[in-house]
């Protein structure tokens, strides 16, 4: 055990030393190296030794500040604390519908579709799956939605495999449509100075058309299931049994937990105009508004205070989150993204259109594989340096955000929610997603949809 | 006073190949909440409790979901209850388990039950073997001996 885990540390440095060996010789200098190669520890740590990317990440930004590679105050402001503190409101908000019964009381409203027919079933999983990934975020989401979906395979002894794999690919997809559905969001969102109007109005219609796209394929794909899913109704009967099965009540509780997030939700589509209105700096009342949702939640609920902040936030990803971003923005302080940027302008001739392109399939294919904050944190220094090249940044931050999610549909390790989701099907009913059973049609969808963004990109002007 | 000279030594246990039907039904009839489980060269190796039954027979999302509210058990439930005869007890015991050795005194043993949260705890010698287990009634039982 010892061995093996000092033989994969050996495999680990000589990577880095690769990644250092191949950046000199494409003429970085040394801070630019050292960058790279830490940076490039959190990639192979994320892929190769999951258990220990934070403990890497916390001596690859030791070694940046020894070295001098980023100074201390520095490192602090590309950390970005800001997304951080927001995503710990929007934890603690989360920690507290759940709490009250929310997420419980909106997959009863699947439970309660009346004259249930496979088709229904099929539409009301993605509708719902893509609907609160956007409103929370995708791993909450998918747990609520793999736990509703088992429950009513269950109920109509069917195979739940093929529901599972949709709502999966209809969460990914829904995790474009708003700021709230995937870190990525909110962390382009601070970069980029989009606003939630802008993603509502251009990130959303987008979504729901690549969602009702891969509504269509699913059905058509996994018709021999949903054929099943008929037959068993008309044995089983509908689905009145399951509705007694599942229930939340309407309670105090829940209609003030509802009313708290709704609150919020609102505040939060609306932060730019308020911004505007109030002469607040951009982004202030996005980032603040989760956080005084949260403090208020706190105060309601004081004696569970410390509960949220322990259990609900999960810190081992925020630390880990907060570190790269500052070796991120360590990668742009050395000027190691602009050489980068200026290779891939080469590649793609100086042409915006192949820019955007590259940028979208490269940010899809990448995230099929790694972990997509990871990746996105990568490409945003790196999108930030075509600025200076005279680029308009808009279509590529769009790009940036609708690859790194839908490529996470290709392979069933392409995000958090796949794992999750798949992790309970294995542990409820002991069924092991094949990695081509997952692949077939993870790829078709992940086409499609990033093959639908990237003409949406090219073509509409709104994205310009 | 040391662990050994108050923990009870004349303890039952189950084998790692046992079915999990089989170990919950000698909880029942000997009216307690766990056992330990003990390998062939007597090695503890894990514990068999009420909480990993219930662990295992619930929906593992259960945890995570907050509150979902079954108003009557799923069928998965009961099926997971009937399938424990099918499963061994080393694929649902909790393998790490908190342990003393017999010559710690009292004091820690105490220390270590308030700390981790347990309420009983098996003593291993100097092999690792188990050799008894020690319970929470022992140790207060051990403090009031002491006391008069």
């Amino acid at each position: 055990m010892k061995n093996k885990l000092i033989s994969k540390f050996i495999f680990l440095f000589s990577l880095i030393i690769l990644v250092g060996f191949i950046s000199q010789k494409i003429g970085l200098n040394i801070q630019q190296i050292i960058a790279i190669s830490i940076f490039s520890a959190s990639v192979f740590a994320t892929l190769l030794f999951w258990d220990f990317r934070v403990a890497i990440a916390f001596i690859g930004i030791g070694v940046l500040l020894i070295t001098k590679t980023v100074d201390l105050e520095n490192m602090i402001k590309f950390a970005s604390l800001e997304v951080i503190l927001f995503l710990v409101g929007m934890m603690v908000l989360v920690g507290l519908i759940k709490e009250v019964g929310f997420f419980a009381w909106l997959v009863t409203l699947i439970l309660r579709i009346r004259n249930l027919t496979s088709k229904k079933f099929v539409f009301a999983i993605s509708i719902l799956s893509a609907i609160l990934a956007c409103c929370v975020d995708e791993v909450t989401s998918i747990i609520f939605m793999a736990a509703a979906i088992l429950e009513i395979c269950d109920y109509f002894e069917i195979e739940p495999t093929p529901f599972i794999i949709i709502s999966i690919l209809s969460t990914n997809i829904g995790s474009t449509g708003t700021v709230l559905g995937n870190p990525i969001g909110i962390l382009i969102a601070t970069k980029s100075g989009l606003t939630f109007e802008d993603f509502i109005f251009k990130a959303f219609p987008l979504m729901f058309i690549c969602l009702l796209t891969t509504i269509f394929l699913v059905m058509f794909w996994y018709k021999k299931a949903m054929k099943k899913l008929d037959e068993k109704i008309k044995e089983l009967g509908a689905n009145e049994i399951l509705i007694k099965l599942i229930s939340v009540p309407p309670e105090r509780q829940l209609k003030l937990g509802l009313g708290i997030f709704g609150l919020t939700l609102l505040f939060i589509s609306l932060h730019h105009r308020l911004e505007l209105l109030w002469n607040l700096e951009a982004n202030t009342l996005l980032l603040s508004i989760p956080l005084i949702s949260a403090g208020s939640v706190m105060i309601w609920k004081w004696k569970k205070a410390r509960d949220y902040i322990e259990k609900d936030v999960d810190w081992w990803t925020l630390l880990f989150f907060l570190l790269l971003f500052a070796k991120a923005g360590t990668l742009k302080y050395t000027g190691a993204t602009d050489v980068f940027a200026k290779k891939i302008l080469t590649l793609v001739k100086h042409s915006p259109g192949m820019l955007i392109g590259t940028i979208l399939w490269m940010s899809a294919i990448g995230s099929s594989i790694l972990d997509n904050v990871v990746l996105v944190a990568a490409f945003i220094p790196i999108v930030q340096s075509f600025k200076d090249l005279g680029f308009v940044l808009q279509p590529l931050w769009w790009a940036l955000l609708f690859g790194g999610c839908m490529g996470g549909n290709i392979t069933l390790v392409g995000s958090t929610a796949n794992i999750v989701a798949l992790g309970i099907l294995e542990k409820e009913k002991n069924i092991r997603m094949t990695f081509f059973r997952w692949f077939w049609i993870g790829l078709t969808v992940g086409l499609i949809t990033t093959a639908i963004v990237w003409i949406a990109l090219l073509v509409l002007p709104m994205y310009h | 006073m040391k662990v050994k000279e108050i923990m009870t030594k004349d303890v039952t246990s189950i084998l790692p190949d046992t079915n999990a039907k089989e170990a919950l039904d000698l909880l029942e009839k000997m009216q307690i909440s766990g056992l330990p489980v003990i390998d062939d060269k007597g090695r503890l190796v894990g514990m068999f409790t009420e909480k990993e039954v219930l662990a295992t027979i619930l929906p593992s999302y259960i945890e995570k979901v907050g509150r979902f509210i079954y108003e009557e058990n799923p069928k998965t439930v009961k099926q997971k209850m009937a399938n424990l005869r099918n499963i061994k007890v080393k694929d649902i015991m909790r393998k790490e388990v908190v342990t003393v050795d017999e010559d710690v005194a009292l004091c820690e043993v105490a220390r270590t039950m308030l700390t981790q949260k347990v309420r009983r705890i098996p003593v291993l010698d100097k092999e690792k073997r188990m050799v008894g287990i020690v319970a929470r009634t022992d140790v207060v039982r051990a403090y009031r001996r002491e006391a008069e």
